[in-house]
C-alpha cells in the first residue's frame, strides 16, 4: 500500500512516515499541499494521504478540496492529522472530504488505531 | 411568595466576557505540555515544573493565534537543549549530525503542537499562524508563563497577549475575550 505523508515540519513528516513504513506502507513525503498535488499528478497515486492543516502555499483543507475535486482520485483515503482541534475546523475538514482527523500529538498506538477505523491497516497487520 | 427583585448585579456578572487569565493558567499549560512532550518526546519524558539555571544561547519557537483572543504562545530554551529535543523527537530517524534546520524545525512543531492545543481552550473561532524560531519575539505581557525542567534544563513555555505592555486599565479590557 501506499502513503503520501504532507507536512510542512520535515520532523513530523518522518514521525508519520517512519510509523507508516512500520506497517509495511511505500511512503513518499512532500512540504505542502502544492508538493503533494504535484505527487498525484505525476501518477503516484496513494492508497493514503496523511496531511497537515497549516502549511505554507497551499494548506491541507485547500489540498483536500482539489483531490476531491478530480474523480480520478476518488478511492484516495484521507486523513487530518493537524494542532488544529477546533469543532468547527474538523468538521470543515470532513465536509471538504477528509475521512478521519488525527490531532497532534498522537502515539503512534493513536495513529494505527485511526489507520484501523478507517480500514487502512495492511491485512498482514491487521490480522 | 418570595417577591424577586432584580438589582441586574447577577447579569452583569454574568455577561461580563471572560478574562483570558481565567480561561488559561499554568496547570493548563503544564498539561499541554506534559500530553505533548509523552506523545512526541518519549513516554518516560517529564516536564518538573522549577525555574532552571538562566539560559545560555536561548533560542524560541512561537505560533501566534489569532481571533477573540489573539496573542502568541513561546517555547524558550538553550540550543543545545533544542538540539537534544530534536533528537528525542527525531527517534531512530536523526541524523548523525543535526543541523540549525533539523533543531528549528522540531522546536517549531512542538510550538505548533503546544500553541494548537492553547487555541483549543480559548474561545473561538480562531486561527494558528504557523511555527517561527529564532530570537524571542518582542515580549508582549505573559498572560500565563511556567518554568519547567526537563532532564534538568531549563525550558519556559509562556503565552502572551499580542497588546504588549498596556496601562492596567486597558490590560484589563484587552484581555477580555468576547463570547
Amino acid at each position: 500500500m501506499r502513503a503520501l505523508v504532507i507536512d510542512d515540519s520535515k520532523v513530523m513528516r518522518r514521525i508519520v512516515s517512519g510509523i507508516l513504513e512500520g506497517l509495511g506502507y511505500e511512503v513518499q513525503q512532500a512540504g505542502h499541499g502544492r508538493e503533494g498535488l504535484d505527487v498525484l499528478d505525476g501518477g503516484w497515486v496513494p492508497d493514503l494521504v496523511c496531511v497537515d492543516w497549516n502549511m505554507p502555499v497551499m494548506d491541507g483543507l485547500q489540498f483536500v478540496s482539489a483531490v476531491r475535486s478530480n474523480p480520478s482520485w476518488r478511492q484516495v483515503t484521507i486523513m487530518m492529522v493537524t494542532s488544529e482541534s477546533e469543532h468547527g475546523q474538523i468538521v470543515r475538514a470532513l465536509a471538504a472530504g477528509a475521512h478521519e482527523y488525527m490531532i497532534k500529538p498522537f502515539t503512534a498506538d493513536a495513529f494505527r488505531d485511526k489507520l484501523a477505523l478507517l480500514g487502512m491497516l495492511p491485512q498482514e497487520v491487521a490480522l | 411568595m418570595t417577591a424577586y427583585l432584580d438589582t441586574g448585579d447577577r447579569r452583569r456578572s454574568a455577561d461580563a466576557p471572560p478574562r483570558i487569565a481565567d480561561l488559561i493558567d499554568e496547570a493548563t499549560i503544564q498539561s499541554i505540555a506534559e500530553e505533548a512532550w509523552s506523545a512526541l518526546v518519549g513516554e518516560d519524558e517529564y516536564l518538573v515544573p522549577l525555574p532552571g539555571d538562566p539560559l545560555v544561547d536561548a533560542v524560541s519557537s512561537w505560533v501566534e493565534v489569532v481571533g477573540p483572543w489573539t496573542g502568541t504562545v513561546v517555547i524558550t530554551t538553550a540550543r543545545a537543549t533544542a538540539a537534544e529535543l530534536s533528537r528525542c523527537l527525531l527517534k531512530e530517524h536523526a541524523p548523525p549530525v543535526l543541523d540549525d534546520e533539523d533543531v528549528d524545525d522540531a522546536l517549531g512543531e512542538l510550538a505548533n503542537v503546544v500553541g494548537g492545543n492553547v487555541k483549543a481552550v480559548l474561545p473561538g473561532p480562531s486561527s494558528l499562524g504557523l511555527p517561527e524560531v529564532g530570537t524571542a519575539p518582542e515580549a508582549g505581557t505573559d498572560v500565563c508563563r511556567v518554568d519547567l525542567l526537563w532532564r534538568g534544563q531549563s525550558l519556559t513555555i509562556s503565552v502572551q497577549d499580542s497588546a504588549g505592555v498596556l496601562t492596567e486599565q486597558n490590560n484589563q479590557q484587552k484581555n477580555e475575550v468576547p463570547l
